[in-house]
C-alpha cells in the first residue's frame, strides 16, 4: 500500500465500495432507499424543535462531506477549507439578497458560483504550482484563516463576530419546523445523483485513473489539471450552495457557522468514517456521527476528547473507512459460505 | 513606527522558535504535527498547576518544560509508530490527522478540567528604554530567554556529536543509517526537544500576554506559518521567517488593526509558497 501512495496520498487512505452504482437502476435505486429512510425521519423527531434543527445541520455536513469528497475522495486534493467555502455561499447569498436587495434565489445562484469559482481558482493554482497533497492544505488551510479574519475584519459587512439575523425569507417556509428538513433532503438526493452521474461518466473513469496514479493517468492521456480543476469547481459549488441554503433556514448567520474547528473537521471525521471516494459513505458517516454527537452532548468538553480518540482510531485501524471495510467483509464472508 | 519594529522584533524571536520546533520534526522525519501548539499549553498549564500548589516560579517552569518533552516522548512512542512505516506524503498525511486527534483530546481534555485556567507570568517593574522606546521588562525578558535558546540549539546543532548525528539524518536518512546512526532515536530527540521548544514558548509568550487553554490551536497554526515561509525542514528558514513576519504583523497590527493584521500575515505566507514553495530559504527539491 505505501509504495503507490506516494503518488498522491489518498489512495493509501481511501476505498471503493465495489458493487454499488454498477448500473444506472441500481444507483437510482439506492438513492431512492437512502432518500426514503432519510424521509423517515421527522416522525421521530417533527414534535421537537430542537432535534429537527439538529437533523438539519446532519443533513448539511451530509452536503458538505459529499462536496468536500468530490474535491479530496475524487482527485486527491486535500481542501482545508470546506467551511470557508460554504460561508462564501452563506454570507454571499444573505448580503446579496438582503444588502443589495435581489431575490433569494438568485443571491443563492450567484454566491454558489462563487464558490465554486473561487475553489476552482484555488484549484487551479495548486495544479499550476505543482503543490503536492500537503501544501495544497496548506495553502487551503491559510484561506480558511484568512476567510475568517476577514469576517471579523469586515465587521460592518459581516456583522463582525455576532453576525446578524436574516431579514430576507423571514416568514417563508425555509424558517417553519419541518420543512427546511426536506429542503435540505432534496439538495442531498441531488448532490448523490450528480456525484453518481459523475462516476459513471468518462469523468469519473478519468478520476480514478489520476487518483490512484497520477503519473501512469497523465501517461495515459487524461489531462490532470482539467478534471482536477473541474472537481475543485463542482464540489466547491455544492459546499458555496449547501452554506448558503443552511443559512436562510438557520435566519441568522456568524462566523461561528462556518468555522474551520467545527465545520472542516467534522467534514474530513464523517467522510473518513465511512470511505473516502465512495458514493455512499459520506451519508453513512454523516448520519452516524449526528447520532454519535446527539447522544454524547451530555458529557460536553468531553465529546472533543471523544473525537479526538476517534479520529485516531479511525486513522489506525480502519483507515480505509466504514463502508469499504463492510463490503471487504461481506465479500469475504460470502467466499467463506461458499467454500463450506 | 520604530516601537512597532522593536515590538515585532520581539514577536519574531518567538515565532522562530515556535517555527524551528515545527520545521525539525518535519524535516527530520515528514511528520507534521499538528498537536505542536498543545505541547506549549500542556508546559503552560502544568506550569500554572504547579505555582498554585506552591511552587516557585522556576521549579514550576522546569516541571512545564519537562511535561512538553513528556508529549513528544509520548507521541514519538505511541501514535506515530504506524507513521513511521509509510513513506513521504502518506506518511505526512497520516501524521498531520492523528496529531490532530491528538490536539482534539489535548483540548476537550484541558477545557473540560481546567477552562479557566491560565499561565501568566507577568515580570513587574516599570519600563525600560530602548531607542527611546519604553518597553515592557517581560518582553525584554522572553526576548534575551529566546535568544539564547537559539544560541544554544546553534551551538548544539553545529558543534555537538549528537547535533551533526540529526543533521545527518536530516539530510540523508540512508547515509545516516550506514555510518551507524539509528535515525529512529534521533527523531525521538527531536520531539522531546520539539516539545521543550514548544514549551519554551509557550512559557516566554506569558511574560508578555497571558497564555489559556485555548492557545493550542493558533499557535500551531502561527508555528505552521513560519515554518512553511522559512521552507519546511529548515531551522534557520524560521528563524528567519520567524523575525520577518512578527514584524510585518507588529507593523500591520499598529497601522491596520489586528484582524486586518493577520490577513497579511497570511497572505504573505500563501504568496510564499506559490512563488517559492520551499520557502525563503529551503533547498529546492
Amino acid at each position: 500500500m505505501s509504495e503507490h501512495a506516494s503518488a498522491t496520498g489518498t489512495s493509501a487512505i481511501g476505498g471503493t465500495e465495489p458493487g454499488v452504482s454498477r448500473s444506472l437502476p441500481s444507483l437510482l435505486g439506492f438513492i431512492a432507499v437512502v432518500g426514503a429512510a432519510l424521509a423517515l425521519v421527522p416522525l421521530w423527531t417533527g414534535d421537537s424543535r430542537v432535534l429537527m434543527g439538529v437533523a438539519v445541520l446532519g443533513l448539511t455536513f451530509a452536503c458538505y462531506t459529499i462536496g468536500f469528497n468530490v474535491i479530496f475522495g475524487s482527485t486527491g486534493q486535500l481542501f482545508l477549507c470546506v467551511g470557508a467555502l460554504a460561508g462564501i455561499g452563506g454570507y454571499g447569498a444573505v448580503i446579496l439578497a438582503d444588502t443589495v436587495g435581489l431575490p433569494i434565489i438568485a443571491g443563492i445562484l450567484l454566491a454558489t458560483l462563487a464558490a465554486g469559482l473561487t475553489g476552482g481558482l484555488l484549484s487551479f493554482v495548486a495544479v499550476r504550482r505543482s503543490l503536492g497533497v500537503i501544501f495544497t492544505g496548506i495553502v487551503t488551510l491559510i484561506f480558511s484563516l484568512t476567510f475568517e479574519a476577514l469576517l471579523l475584519g469586515l465587521g460592518e459587512l459581516t456583522g463582525g463576530e455576532n453576525g446578524f439575523l436574516i431579514k430576507s425569507g423571514a416568514d417563508s417556509f425555509a424558517r417553519e419546523q419541518i420543512p427546511p428538513y426536506y429542503l435540505m433532503l432534496t439538495l442531498v438526493l441531488i448532490f448523490l445523483l450528480a456525484h453518481g452521474l459523475l462516476r459513471r461518466s468518462f469523468i469519473g473513469w478519468a478520476f480514478r485513473a489520476l487518483r490512484d496514479d497520477e503519473v501512469a493517468a497523465a501517461l495515459a492521456g487524461v489531462d490532470i489539471a482539467r478534471y482536477r480543476v473541474f472537481a475543485a469547481f463542482i464540489g466547491s459549488a455544492m459546499l458555496g450552495l449547501a452554506g448558503a441554503t443552511y443559512a436562510f433556514t438557520e435566519g441568522r448567520i456568524s462566523p461561528t457557522t462556518f468555522e474551520f474547528a467545527t465545520i472542516d473537521v467534522v467534514a474530513m471525521v464523517m467522510l473518513a468514517f465511512g470511505g473516502i471516494g465512495t458514493l455512499f459513505g459520506p451519508i453513512a458517516g454523516a448520519v452516524t456521527f449526528t447520532i454519535v454527537d446527539e447522544v454524547l452532548i451530555e458529557i460536553g468538553q468531553l465529546r472533543h476528547v471523544a473525537y479526538g480518540a476517534l479520529i485516531i482510531a479511525l486513522f489506525l485501524w480502519m483507515r480505509r473507512g466504514l463502508l469499504p471495510t463492510a463490503a471487504e467483509l461481506w465479500t469475504k464472508n460470502r467466499r467463506n459460505e461458499w467454500k463450506k | 513606527m520604530i516601537a512597532s519594529i522593536l515590538d515585532g522584533i520581539v514577536l519574531g524571536f518567538q515565532f522562530g522558535l515556535l517555527g524551528a520546533g515545527l520545521t525539525l520534526v518535519y524535516g527530520m522525519g515528514g511528520v507534521l504535527n499538528l498537536a505542536y501548539g498543545q505541547m506549549g499549553v500542556i508546559a503552560a498549564i502544568t506550569a500554572s498547576l504547579a505555582m498554585d500548589a506552591g511552587a516557585s516560579v522556576l521549579p514550576a517552569v522546569g516541571l512545564g518544560l519537562i511535561a512538553g518533552g513528556l508529549l513528544g516522548l509520548l507521541l514519538d512512542r505511541t501514535i506515530l509508530r504506524p507513521v513511521y512505516r509509510l513513506r513521504d506524503e502518506a506518511r505526512v498525511l497520516l501524521s498531520l490527522l492523528l496529531t490532530l486527534g491528538v490536539a482534539f483530546i489535548v483540548d476537550g481534555f484541558l477545557n473540560w478540567r481546567y477552562p479557566l485556567k491560565a499561565l501568566n507570568l507577568f515580570i513587574s517593574g516599570g519600563a525600560i528604554e530602548i531607542l527611546e522606546v519604553p518597553m515592557r521588562r517581560g518582553s525584554l525578558l522572553a526576548s534575551a530567554i529566546t535568544l539564547v535558546i537559539m544560541a544554544l540549539l546553534f551551538v548544539f546543532f553545529r558543534y555537538t556529536i549528537l547535533g551533526q548525528a540529526v543533521r545527518s539524518v536530516i539530510e540523508d536518512e540512508e547515509g545516516a543509517r550506514l555510518v551507524g546512526i539509528d535515525p529512529n532515536r534521533m527523531m525521538r530527540l527531536i520531539l522531546v526537544l520539539s516539545g521543550v521548544l514548544a514549551a519554551l514558548v509557550a512559557i516566554t509568550r506569558s511574560m508578555v500576554i497571558p497564555v489559556d487553554v485555548q492557545a493550542g490551536f493558533p499557535i500551531t497554526v502561527f508555528a505552521l506559518i513560519v515554518a512553511v515561509v522559512g521552507g519546511l525542514g529548515s531551522v534557520p528558514g524560521a528563524l528567519l521567517a520567524g523575525l520577518i513576519l512578527g514584524i510585518v504583523n507588529s507593523i500591520a497590527a499598529s497601522t491596520i488593526g489586528t484582524f486586518m493584521s493577520l490577513v497579511i500575515l497570511l497572505a504573505a505566507a500563501a504568496v510564499t509558497i506559490l512563488i517559492r514553495p520551499s520557502g525563503i530559504l529551503g533547498v529546492a527539491e
